[in-house]
């Protein structure tokens, strides 16, 4: 299992990388230990990734599992439609970065600034840098991106998974251990 | 501040007698004397910094960790570090286009003289629109130009000399540095492109300025090929004099990649245009050049180890490309051809006249010996075949492109997936070094590559003024405020609907294109042009714009009207063309508000950031240069938005409004008033997809001043194309519109909805006639003097 980035453009310059979640329980508790947190998702949603189904699919059942909005960035929310999910969010992707920076800001629901935010199917190369953007300015919250591959500026990343199945078993495992109704 | 001495050298240079227009508060200014303009622009819009790595790698104390708030060795923040490296990025791009305009002029003044006239065409009446609002100064001839280039050239050593190590230690110091790099820049830009155009004779603002071939066949390959590369006109001109002078234009063909290839059209029928940037690779190795020609910015750096792979000669012809070869430029023109055809050695030549002769001479000894063909299909297939299925190609994509899988595709038979890629593809050949089994990837995808031309318009230049009365009016600039009428004394009123009809906005799609789709901008400016946005391009954007063609065989030069109106698309030209977009909104202050421009930046800047519903597009990534364009485009009160790669720019400037109050001052009335929300939302920022770009352009494209029928014209486009691209209505909407007036009635219904949903309330309290900020931020100029002198 492979921790460095699979994109060779986004290897990380630094000391401070993501921590590897390589085991689904340690990545369902981390977002079940969160008070407030938000699902970001990006265009390639539609796409299924290795996977049997598309990922938009998986950020639904994440998110409801856990009560949690979904902000639908580039042209998602089309496609999150198209499988009956209305996101609770439009925004550019770099707006809702731009919010989550600021420490102060209400929150998609107006309930206070979120303290996890997830990622889903938004382009490493782009996401990457947002991501650094939340790890240099953004001290108040954790990301974790739930794509195939390691994204090195995120709080915790998935490791690649270079065959499919593997990855669709452990997202299985992380809808399952999530559980299928907000608490 | 300025002292007597520093003064009376201003009113020198500038010539501040000549009666053009009044000298305004900020000629020649310096980077202190625009920071009230902008440090007022990032306090709207904010910095926003996306970091490539946690270390600052810029000195032997070093390398410093920054992450986690930590400081410097120096005692540098991780914000202060990156606004640092964007100023670099913006001096980078600055000092490449000023250093062109440099090369540029001695070469023109040497051929015509210093007293050489600007000529820009007899219905061009405001030649320099950005030289005469930044400097105060009305060139007349190339040696006014060359004098305005010193002032750029002075400006830039000092800007850069800021991000040595113990210099500035303020994010917001250096932003409003990098903005005024950009502003450098521009100045730059208009110099080396009005230069050109009134020296080598260049199109000059015609609506009939010709279209010419463009893809990787459009130069005869059975005759001798001159591969020109780079964006320095004068070795090419020099090569298409000497083919003219010697009864040779037939007999030899002479192509270009990137900006050189649009201004060899500028400047020759017989110049043909190979493609953007990304064909470098890709063309080099095809092998059809017999001889490839550099001049300068965004070539390769392996070009003379390509170009010997290939086995094409290569003369490098500018002191900033040198390649480690032999400076040959005082030998016999044809003691150099015989070094270059039979000892096979690569060369430089400083002497564009003599590059002219050598090049020529060259291609035609070394055609007959050509050897090179391309790749055919079976043997694609083979080579797939050698693939292991490591991925390493694909990993180390700087386009994300899915590589193993087209090469798989193929050994499988199937050449689609390989095809695509071609066109997706940037060229940059780290597929082909990362294979373990040296599989010529770059190689393949050529091979089976259309061998299609197609028409691009080659750079139509500066706006006229007939162009200005027609944008002005149908963008509603019009209507100079009425209180505004009785105090401007020159204010000419003008038809509100010249031209037949309103314009949405303008869009300039300027820079790299092909990533991450290269039909990206040719649909972009497709859905913009049908609904009578105004559609600017230059450079490698106006370049792959054109390949694409709809079903009836037509691509958007040869579908839109090349008039500067409503639902026109033209090529302006070359990066250094930029300018007249920008220059067109200046002049715009300048016709319909009657406005004197000379050395009276803030307050243009504050009136197109207002007024004009103008954004710039820079949708591939690669080079700095883009950074001090798009720069120079914000300083002027012009949003820009990037592709998904510009996020590696790594800074943004962003509005961050939260609280629903937004105050503007008002020019008619003088009262300080709420406006809810400051408009351009952004001045900088990304976005993922297309669809989500098209959706920004038209937000971006709303101002303050959106009056009458102008506010619902944009927000139409900005729900209908929320609607078709995203789903639903955007989620923002209430807060853009001010009163009933204002919902677009084809959605009239469903807005209503939305509003009631959003407990709406039209907005109550005085709108500004006139919008501006001054009075919020300290400046030389005196709006009471300029109303009454206007």
């Amino acid at each position: 299992m492979e921790t460095q980035p699979y994109h060779r453009i986004i290897m990380l310059t630094g000391l401070k990388a993501a921590q590897v979640l390589k085991e689904t329980e340690q990545c369902a508790n981390i977002i079940k230990g969160a008070r407030r947190p938000l699902m970001v998702v990006g265009g390639k949603i539609g796409e299924s990734d290795g996977l049997g189904r598309p990922l938009g699919q998986y950020a639904i059942e994440i998110a409801e599992s856990r009560g949690m909005p979904i902000c639908a960035s580039a042209h998602s929310r089309g496609i999150l439609m198209e499988m009956g999910w209305m996101p609770e969010s439009t925004l550019d992707f770099i707006d809702i970065v731009n919010h989550l920076k600021n420490k102060s800001w209400k929150g998609l629901m107006g309930e206070g600034n979120h303290d996890l935010v997830l990622f889903m199917g938004i382009r490493s190369d782009l996401l990457e840098q947002g991501l650094s953007t939340l790890k240099h300015f953004a001290p108040h919250l954790k990301t974790l991106t739930l794509d195939r591959h390691v994204l090195p500026h995120a709080t915790y990343s998935l490791p690649n998974w270079h065959k499919g199945r593997n990855y669709q078993k452990f997202l299985d495992g992380l809808t399952e251990a999530l559980g299928p109704q907000a608490q | 501040m300025k002292n007597k001495a520093k003064e009376k050298e201003i009113k020198a240079f500038i010539r501040a007698d000549d009666p053009w227009e009044p000298v305004g508060p900020t000629p020649m200014p310096e980077m202190s004397d625009l920071r009230g303009w902008t440090m007022r622009l990032l306090e709207t819009y904010k910095p926003f910094y996306a970091p490539f790595c946690d270390m600052c790698c810029r000195c032997t104390f070093g390398k410093c960790d920054l992450s986690e708030g930590r400081r410097g060795a120096c005692g540098i923040d991780m914000a202060a570090q990156q606004s640092r490296e964007f100023l670099v990025s913006c001096c980078q791009g600055a000092a490449a286009h000023a250093a062109h305009g440099r090369h540029l002029l001695e070469y023109l003044m040497g051929k015509y003289g210093e007293d050489h006239k600007i000529n820009l065409g007899p219905e061009v009446q405001i030649e320099a629109p950005i030289v005469r609002t930044v400097i105060g100064l009305k060139p007349e001839t190339l040696g006014d130009l060359s004098k305005a280039l010193s002032y750029v050239e002075k400006q830039i050593t000092h800007l850069l000399s800021s991000t040595h190590t113990g210099q500035e230690g303020g994010n917001l110091d250096y932003e409003s540095k990098a903005l005024f790099a950009g502003l450098m820049d521009m100045v730059g830009m208009e110099i080396c492109d009005i230069s050109q155009i009134s020296a080598l004779d260049m199109p000059r603002s015609s609506e009939d300025t010709k279209l010419v071939d463009i893809g990787w066949q459009s130069a005869d390959s059975e005759k001798p090929v001159i591969l020109t590369i780079g964006h320095a006109v004068m070795p090419s001109k020099e090569i298409l004099d000497y083919l003219s002078a010697n009864g040779l234009y037939n007999d030899v063909e002479v192509c270009g990649i990137c900006c050189t290839a649009i201004d060899n059209t500028r400047v020759s029928d017989a110049a043909r245009v190979i493609g953007p940037l990304s064909q470098q690779l890709f063309y080099i190795r095809t092998g059809i050049a017999d001889v490839i020609v550099t001049d300068e910015q965004c070539i390769r750096c392996d070009v003379p180890m390509e170009a010997a792979a290939a086995g094409s000669a290569l003369i490098a012809t500018s002191d900033k490309i040198c390649y480690n070869l032999e400076d040959v430029t005082r030998k016999d023109p044809d003691e150099i051809v015989d070094m270059i055809v039979n000892d096979k050695k690569q060369v430089l030549i400083l002497d564009p006249e003599k590059v002219g002769e050598v090049a020529t001479k060259a291609a035609i000894k070394l055609r007959p010996i050509r050897t090179k063909g391309l790749m055919d299909e079976a043997k694609v297939k083979e080579l797939a075949g050698d693939c292991t299925r490591c991925a390493m190609c694909e990993r180390v994509c700087p386009n994300l492109l899915e590589v193993s899988k087209a090469i798989q595709a193929a050994a499988d038979g199937d050449l689609e997936l390989l095809r695509r890629l071609y066109y997706t593809c940037v060229g940059c050949g780290k597929c082909d070094q990362e294979c373990p089994q040296e599989i010529p990837i770059l190689k393949m995808m050529q091979a089976v590559a259309s061998p299609e031309t197609f028409k691009m318009m080659t750079g139509r230049g500066a706006s006229h003024e007939i162009d200005v009365r027609r944008v002005g009016g149908a963008l509603g600039q019009g209507t100079v405020a009425e209180g505004e009428i009785s105090t401007v004394k020159k204010f000419q009123k003008t038809d509100l609907d010249f031209g037949g009809g309103r314009i949405a906005g303008i869009v300039a799609f300027v820079g790299c294109s092909n990533s991450p789709e290269q039909e990206d901008v040719a649909e972009m400016a497709e859905e913009l042009a049908r609904r009578k946005f105004l559609v600017f391009l230059t450079g490698c954007s106006a370049m792959m714009a054109s390949m694409k063609r709809d079903k009836d065989g037509l691509n958007i030069y040869e579908k839109f009207p090349s008039e500067i109106g409503a639902g026109g698309v033209l090529n302006i030209g070359s990066c250094v063309s930029n300018p007249h977009i920008v220059g067109l909104a200046v002049k715009v202050a300048q016709v319909f508000g009657g406005f004197p421009l000379r050395a009276n930046f803030e307050f243009i800047a504050d009136y197109i950031l207002h007024r004009i519903g103008a954004v710039g597009v820079a949708w591939g990534a690669y080079s700095q240069k883009a950074t001090s364009i798009a720069s120079g485009a914000n300083v002027f009160g012009i949003p820009v938005i990037l592709g998904p790669n510009g996020a590696k720019y790594r800074r943004l400037l962003l509005s961050d409004d939260q609280e629903g109050h937004f105050p503007v001052g008002d020019i008619r009335s003088g009262k300080v008033l709420d406006v809810g929300r400051p408009y351009p939302e952004h001045l900088i920022t990304v976005v993922e997809s297309k669809e989500r770009a098209l959706v920004s352009i038209a937000k971006l494209c709303l101002r303050n001043l959106d009056r009458g029928p102008m506010r619902p014209m944009r927000l139409y486009h900005y729900i209908d194309l929320h609607k078709k691209y995203i789903g639903g209505l955007p989620e923002d909407l209430h807060l853009h519109i001010r009163s009933h007036t204002e919902i677009p009635l084809a959605f009239k219904r469903e807005v209503l909805e939305f509003l009631e949903g959003k407990s709406w309330k039209p907005r109550e309290g005085e709108m500004p006639v006139s919008p501006t900020w001054f009075g919020s931020f300290p400046s030389h100029t005196n709006l009471a003097d300029l109303y009454q002198g206007a």
